[in-house]
């Protein structure tokens, strides 16, 4: 059982409660303009080229059979030129570029690779009550591989979270929600039709999967992604406030304000930025007002700056195992 | 030079507040008159400016720099070439500093003393010629070895031996044994004078405190206390906690102005009793202790470990372990104080310490895998209850307090210039077909020189360091030279273990990597293109092109790759190599692996490595993966990474780590950030040096540093203000901190 994936983050701590690893699996059914992690939307492995260490040496131009590489000379001297209309993906330019300028990204793993990379940090995950995150691109679009996963780290007796966009068929998530520890479920925009136009898909199924998903006892925290100009508005406050206010037992919310890591990536796989914000610390200032407003509303609001803003005290049971917690395990 | 006087009484708090500013001034006029100082800030202050001198020195560590000395002060020759040698010369030359010493009294402070030179600044000549090593250098120098040969310090003195005899009792040690060993009579000669001269020197402070006492109204109290207390000190063993904390900075400021000597071991524990003591008869308050050892803290930066194990096991960590913990918070300064981790010790000491290297962000404390490096030091054939009596006192090494003498820390072997020795030996030798098994031979080959001639400089320090630069204030507080008569570098003490340190591991082991894989396997690099490279410090473009290719191969640090395979391959020879010898004269020596700040000087003086590390850039820190080894840069890979090339016999090879801050909320961090260091024990692990530091702000510091004068880093073993390190050094704490992204992403 292989799965595409297309990276796999050790020491991660903002995907679940404490040191974890989490394994970004290639492929997304939505489409968000402000998507970090872009390289995670198709599904196929993609050819990424960074221009800023490529040093025009010419050696992708004499390896690739599809000619997909050039040297031109534009005012400076030669520089690198990338026909991604006649590329194939199949790497033979990776392994001859001497800079690292080149990757393929997304891999095929078997479910005993992604393992071994997960379990380099067990000693940590024990000590700090972490483990593993699947999360994407969307986990539900490789929900066999997902699920497999998922067996082989209860196997090994890990905390597992899944951090899913919703927007899936239900059997897939029916067959996860055992094997779940924490969903990390992604609330993006309220109205459907908003939703529709900013991801692609109307949000109609995830709300219902996430109502499903609830009924049926699994813990779940909501991850709102706050992008100016689509989501930091009142109406879309009001929507989460009462759809926390109809399930109250939900572990959490967490308030992610928009951050420009996608912008970078999308240059390197050749495809043009879809979403720009100048900045982000107005978007940073909303994120903590809306993380204050639910707290003060009685909500739990989970791993967003606002914490330290709610006069910087230290919330030891937001999700963080106590000191008895990681005695016991001595 | 002291804190203005106020007119009300003082809070603790408001006092702390003022001696902060003080230090934060002096340190800045430091940095103004001496420029950079790539080592431990110390609490060194400037004379006065009618006595300052500029001279160009080279410190305890073999760092050159940019010193002020005292210009009422002239050593006194006793050799043709203008130097002095020998225990009484320097004994009485010691003495005659402190006697123009001007004495240091803050009203604000409730300590006397403060030290405004460095002894070993005035040392123009400092071998002695007649004890030839002009050949034995060169040989060292071969492979880039630091040598013992000249190394002062760098062993643990027993404080207690102090703290129950008080300098009358060392003085009548002293000459009780005097009469005795006759033969020894320059030795004792050099003791007395020392201890003298700092009786001399207390009683001035003392008088000073009197004399200042008239003129502050509201301090008056404070002052003529410590008038009193010193007039007590001059002879007297410390009664109470803050004469104890008194006098172990006089200790303190001796040892470190004589020497650079800053290893107090346990003084958690010393400090303990005294405490109770107080504390049951109503005399402190917790407050008032803080407030003491804050003080202490402030005019020196001494290294001690808080907690762990006694001899027979039992966890000692007490009140005064928190106290020390907490001056150190509220201090933010420059502090080096090791918490053990261990089975068996107090949880709460490693939440503490975890809390403080969070919130303060000053990368105090460090930690201490002790369960490791005590096992590790019955390897050696000890028993467990001596090793585990080896209290932290340095950068990265323990010693058993008084009884052991391994100047760690001072000697290390540079692993990338072996290689390049090897490498080069090997190209050039028309008889064989160049291949990395061959490699591999001749670098365990020059390995073994090179381990071989660093014993024979360790025989060499041996054999003469004492007729050269004695220890003297470090003799007083060990068991043996006194009574024996007899240096604590030549046979004083009881234990001979000299710590030896591969330096350059992640530069070694990914070169040998990116050889196999580049030039080996690959075939995409040659032989000579390798050498036209690193000859050629890879000019022109196909010489950067090969460089990044070499630069390019898997790293150690990355995890089951090549380079983690060759690091551990290399960390095995080195501390087979170690290990396995003695030196021609029987000692022992003990395998670590740390390059301290030196990884830039050693850098620098190094060609371009098969890596792709350009010429006279510094080589790896320590025992840590180069930066960038990875993509996700994640901690938790570093750490397995450095737990799996320890050399496990009881010296160790310290996790660096750099977190950066922006995790979700500081309980969270806390969480992890203890994680990750019980993680890295239980894999093995033996210390941890961290920094948690905001990458944004350390850029912004790097730029204009004079903008943040309270930055505080962990350089290495040491912490230190980031504007008094020298524009590399500076580089290589940054390019560590942008490349592991640690926490935050
Ligand atoms: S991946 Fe293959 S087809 Fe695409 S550019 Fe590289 S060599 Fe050419
Ligand atoms: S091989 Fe790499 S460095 Fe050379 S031209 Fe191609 S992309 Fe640039």
């Amino acid at each position: 059982m292989t799965g595409r994936v297309f990276d796999i983050q050790r020491f991660s701590v903002h995907d679940g409660p404490g040191i974890r690893t989490t394994v970004f699996l290639k492929g997304c059914p939505l489409n968000c303009a402000w998507c970090h992690n872009p390289e995670g939307i198709r599904a196929g492995p993609e050819l990424s080229f960074d221009r800023e260490k490529c040093l025009a040496c010419g050696e992708c131009v004499r390896a690739c059979p599809m000619a997909a590489h050039s040297l031109q000379t534009d005012g400076k001297g030669l520089a690198h030129v990338l026909d991604r209309g006649r590329c194939e993906v199949r790497g033979e330019c990776v392994s001859v570029c001497c800079s690292d300028s080149l990757e393929i990204v997304g891999r095929s793993l078997s479910v005993e690779e992604v393992m071994r990379e997960v379990m380099a940090d067990r000693v940590f995950y024990r000590q700090a009550g972490g483990g593993l995150t699947i999360s994407g691109g969307e986990p539900l679009m490789q929900a066999e591989f997902t699920a497999a996963l998922l067996v082989a780290a209860k196997k090994e007796g890990l905390h597992c979270c899944v951090e899913t966009s919703g927007f899936g068929g239900w059997e897939a998530l029916c067959r996860m929600l055992p094997l779940t520890d924490l969903f990390l479920f992604d609330w993006k925009v309220t109205e459907p039709v908003e939703h529709e136009r900013h991801t692609g898909q109307s949000n109609t199924i995830i709300a219902r999967n996430l109502r499903e998903l609830y009924a049926r006892g699994a813990r779940i925290r909501l991850q709102c992604p706050l992008i100016p100009g689509i989501n930091d508005n009142e109406g879309h406050y009001e929507g989460i406030e009462a759809l926390l206010e109809s399930m109250p037992n939900l572990d959490g919310i967490s308030i992610l304000p928009y951050h420009p890591l996608g912008t970078a990536k999308l240059e390197r796989l050749g495809r043009p930025p879809a979403f720009a914000a100048s900045t982000t610390s107005a978007i940073r200032q909303s994120a903590r007002f809306l993380a204050g407003r639910l707290a003060r509303r009685g909500f739990r609001v989970v791993g967003t700056e606002g914490d330290r803003q709610e006069g910087g005290q230290r919330r030891a049971e937001d999700g963080v195992p106590r000191r008895e917690g990681i005695k016991s395990d001595f | 030079m002291s804190t203005t006087a106020v007119e009300t009484e003082l809070s603790y708090e408001e006092r702390l507040r003022l001696l902060r500013g003080m230090k934060l001034a002096q340190t800045r006029e430091k940095q103004r008159i001496r420029g950079t100082m790539d080592f431990d800030d110390h609490g060194i202050i400037l004379p006065p400016e009618d006595l300052r001198e500029t001279v160009k020195t080279i410190s305890g560590s073999g760092v050159h720099f940019t010193d002020v000395i005292l210009k009422n002060f002239r050593p006194r020759p006793n050799h043709q070439n203008g130097g002095y040698y020998g225990p009484a010369a320097c004994g009485r030359n010691f003495r005659s500093l402190l006697e123009v010493h001007p004495a240091y009294i803050d009203p604000m402070s409730s300590l006397a003393g403060a030290y405004m030179v460095n002894f070993m600044s005035y040392r123009r000549a400092h071998w002695k010629p007649e004890f030839d090593r002009e050949e034995l250098m060169a040989q060292h120098e071969r492979y880039h070895i630091v040598p013992a040969i000249g190394a002062v310090q760098h062993l643990c003195q027993d404080l207690a031996i102090g703290l129950r005899l008080g300098w009358g009792g060392l003085l009548e040690k002293v000459r009780h044994f005097r009469a005795i060993n006759v033969a020894a009579a320059e030795f004792y000669e050099g003791l007395e004078q020392v201890v003298l001269g700092t009786q001399d020197w207390i009683r001035r402070h003392a008088r000073e405190a009197r004399r200042k006492a008239q003129e502050h109204g509201p301090m008056a109290q404070n002052l003529l206390e410590i008038a009193e207390i010193n007039e007590h000190l001059i002879s007297g063993a410390p009664r109470t906690f803050r004469e104890a904390c008194q006098w172990i900075l006089w200790d303190l400021l001796i040892s470190r102005m004589y020497n650079g000597s800053g290893a107090l071991g346990r003084a958690d524990v010393l400090l303990e009793p005294y405490y109770r003591a107080d504390v049951g008869a109503g005399r402190l308050t917790d407050e008032e202790a803080v407030f003491h050892i804050a003080c202490m803290l402030l005019r020196d930066t001494p290294y001690f470990q808080l907690g762990g194990p006694d001899a027979s096991g039992r966890d000692v960590t007490g009140s005064v372990s928190f106290l020390v913990l907490e001056a150190a918070h509220r201090l933010r300064t420059p502090v080096n104080v090791g918490v053990c981790v261990g089975e068996g010790v107090d949880e709460g000491l490693l939440r503490r310490g975890v809390e403080m290297l969070v919130e303060d962000r000053c990368g105090t404390p460090k930690f201490l895998g002790v369960d490791n490096t005590i096992r590790g030091f019955v390897r050696n054939g000890f028993s467990v209850e001596l090793a585990r009596e080896r209290a932290y006192s340095g950068c990265q090494w323990s010693a058993l307090p008084g009884r052991e003498y391994a100047i760690q820390d001072i000697i290390k072997i540079n692993l990338a210039k072996v290689l390049d020795v090897a490498l080069r030996e090997m190209l050039a030798d028309g008889d064989v077909r160049p291949c990395v098994a061959e490699l591999w031979d001749r670098f365990e080959r020059h390995l073994g020189e090179a381990v071989a001639i660093t014993a024979a400089g360790i025989d060499f320090q041996y054999e003469h360091m004492h007729e050269v630069f004695p220890e003297l204030p470090l003799d007083l507080l060990c068991h043996g030279p006194i009574e024996r008569g007899l240096d604590a570098s030549h046979g004083g003490v009881e234990y001979y273990t000299f710590g030896v340190d591969g330096a350059g591991l992640a530069t070694t082991a990914d070169s040998f990597a990116s050889i196999e894989e580049r030039v080996e396997k690959e075939g995409r690099v040659s032989w000579a293109q390798l050498l036209e490279g690193l000859e050629s410090n890879w000019a022109g473009p196909e010489g950067e092109r090969v460089r990044r290719l070499m630069g390019g191969a898997a790293k150690y640090g990355a995890g089951g790759t090549t380079g983690d395979e060759w690091a551990k391959r290399i960390a095995g020879a080195f501390t087979r190599e170690v290990k396995e010898k003695r030196t021609p004269n029987g000692h022992m020596m003990l395998p670590g692996l740390f390059s301290w700040a030196l990884a830039v000087l050693m850098g620098k003086k190094l060609g371009a490595t098969p890596n792709g590390r350009r010429a006279g850039e510094p080589i790896s820190h320590g025992a840590n993966p180069n930066p960038g080894c990875r993509k996700d840069g994640a901690p938790t890979a570093i750490a397995v990474a450095v737990a799996e090339v320890q050399p496990g016999y009881g010296n160790t090879a310290p996790l660096q780590l750099d977190l950066d801050p922006c995790t979700q909320n500081s309980a969270q961090d806390i969480v992890n950030v203890m994680g990750l260091i019980r993680g890295h024990f239980d894999l093995g692990g033996t210390q941890i040096n961290a920094n948690i530091v905001d990458r944004e702000q350390i850029l912004e510091a790097s730029e204009d540093p004079g903008r943040f004068p309270e930055l505080v880093v962990r350089v290495t073993g040491f912490s230190a203000y980031f504007s008094s390190l020298s524009p590399e050094l500076r580089r290589f704490v940054v390019d560590r901190v942008i490349c592991e992204k640690g926490a935050g992403a």
